[in-house]
């Protein structure tokens, strides 16, 4: 008479005992697609329905085993392969230091998956377009009564039977359910303008909200990353000293700690006279050498001190430390050079330290052997 | 009203059995004595192992009997009597405890400090022999006043069945709790820290209570199926009430691996020597194998084989891990108070023995007496009913 | 109650109300109009948060030298709240978890209260390790993740434990609560009228069916959940302790902290449990829900965490004599009788012997007197805390860096305004969410489960 679709009969019942009953005789009637709403668990109920055990624990044992050996196995990635450090003089891979985190992400994982599991696969949810939804039976069974549907796509499906059946078992109320056609026929639509109108908004919201926050809001006091900071930087002014200055003078008649000055200023021959290369030359200082060449003098004077840098040209031309007078210098005159600077070169002395000095001298020895190598040197 | 409902026949233990507990009783006896003739500190050692596994099972299973009244449990009613029953082992302690007490100062090198130890001098208003023996024997007096205070209004029940001796016994079970916690501590500490006297940790008495409540609890366990199985309860016992045991078992060895894990980590992380080289001395030699076998006995299997929820109320699985729980606090023991004795090898040979077959035997016989001469279900207890009817 | 009668399972509940009465009682304050006693209360304890913005505020702009802390005690009343805090929520997960293993039915009609106290203390304890690492906006770096620095996190720090600990344990704590809400919140869906709140019903509940098919599946996770939480909330405070105890400071250095702490954390959130649930089933009339035999086992929950906790002031104090560390034994003794020994005498007066008194029926069962001892524990148990930390840190091993701490004002304002946080949330949960679990207290209802006679 309508074009309702049906779902079921359900039958309603007063009492947990009733009910218990009635799951054990539809069961026993040969009827599997039917369901016992009640509004809590009620013991028993799972044998009564003949139903098989959870198994919502393997779900849990699987995920959480996984996430203790995944754990394990990237503690142990992170801390002894990708950035081996030692801390507190324990071992890199130090298993009981990680059993904390471990078993942390193990529970979670596993709680996780484990309602996920349940929600959305277990029980298909959410859905709210299911027919007993919204049903006089639904109210009745969410508060204190106890029901039974027995759904029409049982293969045993007979409507009269079930009548029968129902009521040998003293179901209270007998009712039958409808699907609902506007939820059947529903269909959802993704292309409606309110909805492109919606995301759109989304999307600019977000976006502001991150362009402020990571140009704008993280400049701002106090999150600025500390760069304000109410102290004295160098070369500013000072409020504090009645000179102004903010860098103090050192005390009269003192120098720095491990500072030796340098005695020869002004004379560079005497320095060739006087001073003693200190540094023997051996695998490492010329290494030290080398990188500090290579770093502050290739760039005039070139990697193989021909003066054949990339200035070359373009510029006062370096000279070539290949020079007789270069090569018959002491160590100690080149020393005056470097330190002080000659003609056009500055002084590298800020950039190099005493001991660097010496072992580019040593260096600059190694590259002018090399190309005046004698025959002995190929023996 | 409803205690009458209950039938229960009293059954003895085969004659078998019977003979069986005096075998082992005698052979226990003689490794013992001449394990005490040939190697008396070795002999003594081994003493101690067997005193504090006979102090967990006994005073352990009074823990559990007070438990069980101060809870209102009643699925573990039926079997309460097991744990009565082995709780009466702290009568015959002083077996134990004496030979002990003849050789303290063989096994416990605080009794003649080094005149340059400072440090172990420095403890003697608590490590001294005479103070050292007023705590045992107190501690005893303690266990077993409660011991006959609580099983005495236990069996008076059957008779009676008088509702107020449960409340009598919920109360004294509430006073036995702080005397528990403070004997089961000082018994660890005097026992088996004191050892190594210069060694220390605050959680070691914590430690020691979690093994000894597994091991009542697998003790009773083992009684419980063996005996259930072969109808010495009442009817109608069911699943129910093993898999309460199984998940109490499950609990504890979780427990133990807990407090277990606390003390190691503390001590590995902070790294100070005064704690580190008790457990470098279990690192040492071939206890490297004895402490990663602990982890295993103790933890591992007891936890995988108790996992899974039908396991837990299995009694063929319950019996196969309550043996390897009961034996695995004899091997904690072990691995406590036997680096003290061979620092560099493991000591094991035929005195080892001595003592747990003794043990063995003692509570057999405790049993085949019991079960003749008392009820092993506490007829008059009025959960009792409500112990056979329990549903999870 | 002369006589109990032993051989009859006590009723949870008082008397026998029928389950429509259940349903239509804990959804009142849903279904009413707040009063003006609520707005009342719930100025007040916004006013009290409000002094928690100012007092973050004022941390943010200027530093954290705004509070006491100095050199060496680094770290004072920020970490005292947050162990504090975290503290609060365990007896939440003690009640939904620890108890359901146990099978205590009395859990029922306190458990969904319980647990939502458990996520706001929570809520409330994590904001102390953020504030005080003086730059919160920064706290990103605390999460493993491939930077641009390409340097990871230190997996072998305990502050580090503490992220995951506390983050999974506010997670896990939300599944459990709202999977526990799931059944109530679709009671709440067909019991409404209004329109709104139908939809809001309908998604929350996101459809739920009260079919056994699903409820077999669901009492399967709510036993996973519970067995997975137990283990949790057993290793949030061990976790916490251990931030403690792997250092060498003497009075921290202790191996007895990871338990002590977890008994600790129990008994104060079952201080603060009681006293909130006092409150609540007054004003919601839920005497015959939350018994006075429930708030009868709650304190003696309390007196034997109570005790547990004195034996491990007492463990340590005779360990630090026994070991014989001169640092430990200093330690103990200016505990006792150094310049902080009335915050000790106050912890060991508030959490050993007031509950002590939990051994009289009487007290046990008078509403006046639990409630003031419930207090007192509160207070104790923080005062236990700030004595572990600032009497430890105050005096380290080097005499000459002895430093007094003493609190300033911003200390005080987020204090009260940590309180006044938490009750926010309190009072707009009892409001917003049925808080007693419906169908749990449904089914411990005498005669609402199968009396299996028929075989």
């Amino acid at each position: 008479m309508n074009n309702k679709i049906l779902y079921s009969y359900t039958g309603i019942f007063d009492s947990p005992d009733d009910i218990t009953h009635a799951a054990k005789e539809a069961v026993k009637q040969g009827y599997t697609k039917f369901d016992v709403n009640t509004p809590y668990p009620l013991h028993g109920m799972n044998k009564a329905m003949n139903l098989s055990p959870s198994k919502l624990g393997y779900i849990a044992l699987i995920f959480g085993l996984s996430a203790a050996l995944g754990t394990l196995l990237s503690l142990w990635w992170v801390s002894a392969i990708d950035y081996p450090i030692v801390i507190g003089g324990k071992p890199l891979f130090s298993f009981p230091a990680y059993v904390p985190v471990m078993f942390e992400v193990t529970v979670l994982t596993a709680s996780i998956a484990t309602v996920l599991a349940m929600l959305f696969i277990f029980f298909k949810l959410p859905n709210n377009a299911h027919p007993l939804h919204g049903t006089d039976y639904m109210k009745k069974v969410s508060s204190d009564k106890y029901g039974i549907s027995i759904q029409a796509d049982d293969p045993k499906f007979n409507e009269e039977k079930i009548i029968e059946f129902l009521q040998s078992v003293n179901a209270k109320e007998i009712n039958t359910l409808y699907w609902n056609n506007e939820e059947i026929n529903h269909e959802n639509k993704i292309l409606d303008p309110k909805f492109l109108a919606f995301l759109i908004l989304v999307a600019v919201v977000t976006s502001g909200v991150t362009y402020f926050s990571l140009n704008k809001l993280m400049f701002m006091v106090p999150f600025n990353w500390m760069d304000e900071q109410p102290k004295q930087s160098a070369q500013q002014k000072s409020i504090f000293f009645v000179d102004g200055f903010g860098m103090r003078q050192p005390v009269a008649g003192t120098i720095a700690r491990g500072y030796i000055p340098y005695q020869f200023k002004g004379q560079p021959d005497l320095a060739g006279e006087k001073l003693v290369n200190p540094i023997p030359v051996s695998k490492e200082s010329l290494q030290i050498g080398q990188t500090k060449y290579d770093t502050y003098c290739s760039p005039c004077h070139g990697y193989h001190a021909e003066s054949d840098s990339r200035l070359h040209g373009q510029f006062p031309n370096p000279p070539s430390l290949h020079s007789d007078k270069v090569r018959n210098w002491n160590d100690g005159r080149i020393f005056a050079v470097i330190t002080e600077g000659q003609n056009i070169m500055p002084s590298y002395s800020t950039q190099l330290t005493v001991d660097e000095r010496w072992a580019v001298i040593n260096y600059l020895r190694v590259l002018q052997r090399a190309l005046n190598a004698k025959e002995s040197d190929l023996k | 009203m409803s205690s009458s409902l209950v039938e229960f026949k009293k059954k003895e233990l085969p004659k078998r059995v019977l003979n069986i507990g005096i075998a082992l009783l005698i052979a226990g006896l003689i490794i013992v004595i001449a394990g005490y003739v040939t190697d008396p500190v070795r002999t003594a050692f081994n003493n101690i192992l067997g005193l504090t596994f006979l102090i967990s099972i006994g005073v352990g299973s009074l823990f559990f009997v007070a438990v069980e009244y101060l809870s209102g449990a009643v699925w573990s009613t039926p079997f309460r009597r097991v744990g009565e029953f082995l709780s009466s082992s702290i009568i015959y302690l002083p077996i134990l405890i004496i030979p002990l007490l003849l050789n303290v100062d063989k096994v416990f090198h605080w009794t003649h400090p080094i005149p340059t130890d400072k440090l172990v001098q420095s403890k003697a208003p608590y490590l001294n022999v005479n103070f050292f023996i007023i705590r045992v024997l107190v501690f005893w007096l303690i266990w077993l006043a409660f011991y006959y205070f609580i099983i005495n209004n236990s069996r008076r029940q059957d008779q009676t069945k008088d509702q107020y001796l449960t409340k009598k016994n919920i109360k004294l079970s509430a006073v036995f709790m702080p005397f528990f916690a403070i004997t089961i501590t000082f018994t660890a500490i005097d026992w088996l820290m004191s050892l190594e006297p210069h060694w220390f940790s605050t959680i070691f008495g914590v430690y020691y209570f979690s093994g000894t409540v597994l091991a009542a609890l697998a003790a009773g366990t083992i009684i419980i199926v063996l005996l259930n199985e072969r109808g010495y309860f009442v009817k109608g016992i069911r699943k129910d009430n093993y898999y309460s045991l199984g998940a109490l078992l499950f609990a504890f060895t979780n427990f133990w691996a807990y407090i277990a894990f606390s003390q190691f980590l503390l001590i590995w992380y902070a790294n100070l020597p005064e704690e580190t080289y008790w457990f470098l001395a279990r690192w040492n030699g071939g206890w490297k194998y004895v402490s990663v076998g602990l982890i295993f006995i103790r933890f591992v299997i007891p936890y995988v084989g108790l996992l899974s929820q039908p396991s837990k109320s299995n009694p063929k699985r319950l019996l196969l891990m309550s043996c390897v729980i009961l034996f695995a606090h004899y091997y904690d023991l072990y691995w406590l108070a036997m680096p003290t004795l061979s620092k560099n090898e493991t000591a094991f040979g035929w005195i080892e023995l001595g003592f747990p077959i003794l043990i063995a035997g003692l509570i057999i016989l405790i049993f085949v007496n019991k079960i003749k001469k008392e009820n092993l279900v506490p007829v008059g207890d009025p959960k009792l009913k409500r112990g056979i009817d329990f549903k999870l | 109650m002369s006589t109990v009668d032993y051989t009859r399972e006590l009723s949870v509940l008082e008397g026998k109300p029928p389950l429509r009465e259940l349903d239509d009682l804990i959804s009142k304050p849903l279904e009413t109009k707040p009063n003006r006693k609520f707005f009342i209360a719930l100025s007040i304890t916004l006013s009290m948060t409000a002094l928690l913005v100012i007092g973050l505020g004022l941390t943010f702009y200027y530093g954290i030298g705004m509070w006491g802390n100095n050199i060496p005690v680094g770290w004072a009343w920020d970490i005292t709240n947050f162990v504090f805090w975290i503290g609060i929520g365990h007896a939440g997960t003690l009640i939904s978890a620890i108890l359901f293993l146990f099978r205590q039915k009395w859990r029922t009609g306190i458990a969904r209260f319980a647990e939502g106290m458990t996520i706001f203390a929570v809520m409330t304890a994590g904001l102390f390790p953020l504030i005080h690492v003086g730059r919160p906006w920064l706290a990103g770096y605390l999460f493993p993740y491939p930077s641009q620095n390409s340097i990871w996190v230190n997996f072998t720090s305990p502050l580090l434990w503490d992220v995951f600990a506390v983050s999974t344990y506010l997670t896990v704590s939300l599944i459990f609560w709202y999977v526990g809400l799931i059944p109530d919140l679709a009671t709440l869906r067909e019991k409404t009228t209004n329109k709104i709140k139908k939809i809001i019903y309908s998604v929350t509940s996101l459809g739920w069916r009260f079919s056994n098919r699903h409820w077999q599946h669901y009492e399967m996770v709510y036993l996973i959940l519970a067995g997975f939480a137990t283990p949790l909330v057993l290793s949030v405070h061990t976790i916490v302790s251990f931030d403690f105890a792997v250092s060498v400071i003497p009075g921290w250095h202790s191996t007895i902290f990871p338990p002590y702490f977890v008994a600790g954390a129990v008994f104060s959130g079952f201080a603060m449990v009681q006293n909130v649930l006092i409150i609540v089933r007054k004003i919601f009339n839920y005497e015959h829900i939350i018994t006075v035999d429930t708030l009868e086992k709650m304190n003696k929950v309390m007196l034997l965490t109570g005790s547990m906790v004195g034996y491990a002031y007492a463990m340590e104090f005779f360990i630090a004599w026994y070991g014989g560390v001169e640092a430990e034994r200093f330690t103990f003794l200016n505990r006792a009788l150094g310049p902080y020994a009335w915050a000790y005498w106050i912890m060991v007066t508030c959490n050993v012997v007031s509950p002590q008194l939990f051994w009289i029926k009487k007290i046990r069962r008078s509403i006046k007197t639990m409630f003031v001892i419930a207090i007192f524990v509160n207070i104790g148990m923080w005062f236990e805390r700030f004595v572990i930390i600032v009497s430890s840190l105050s005096r380290d091993f080097l005499p000459s860096s002895w430093h007094h701490y003493t609190p300033t004002y911003v200390d005080g304002m987020i204090l009260i305004g940590s309180f006044g946080f938490f009750f926010t949330w309190i009072l707009l949960f009892a409001k917003a969410l049925p808080v007693v679990s419906m169908a749990e207290v449904k089914a411990v209802v005498e005669g609402s489960q199968p009396s299996h006679k028929d075989h």
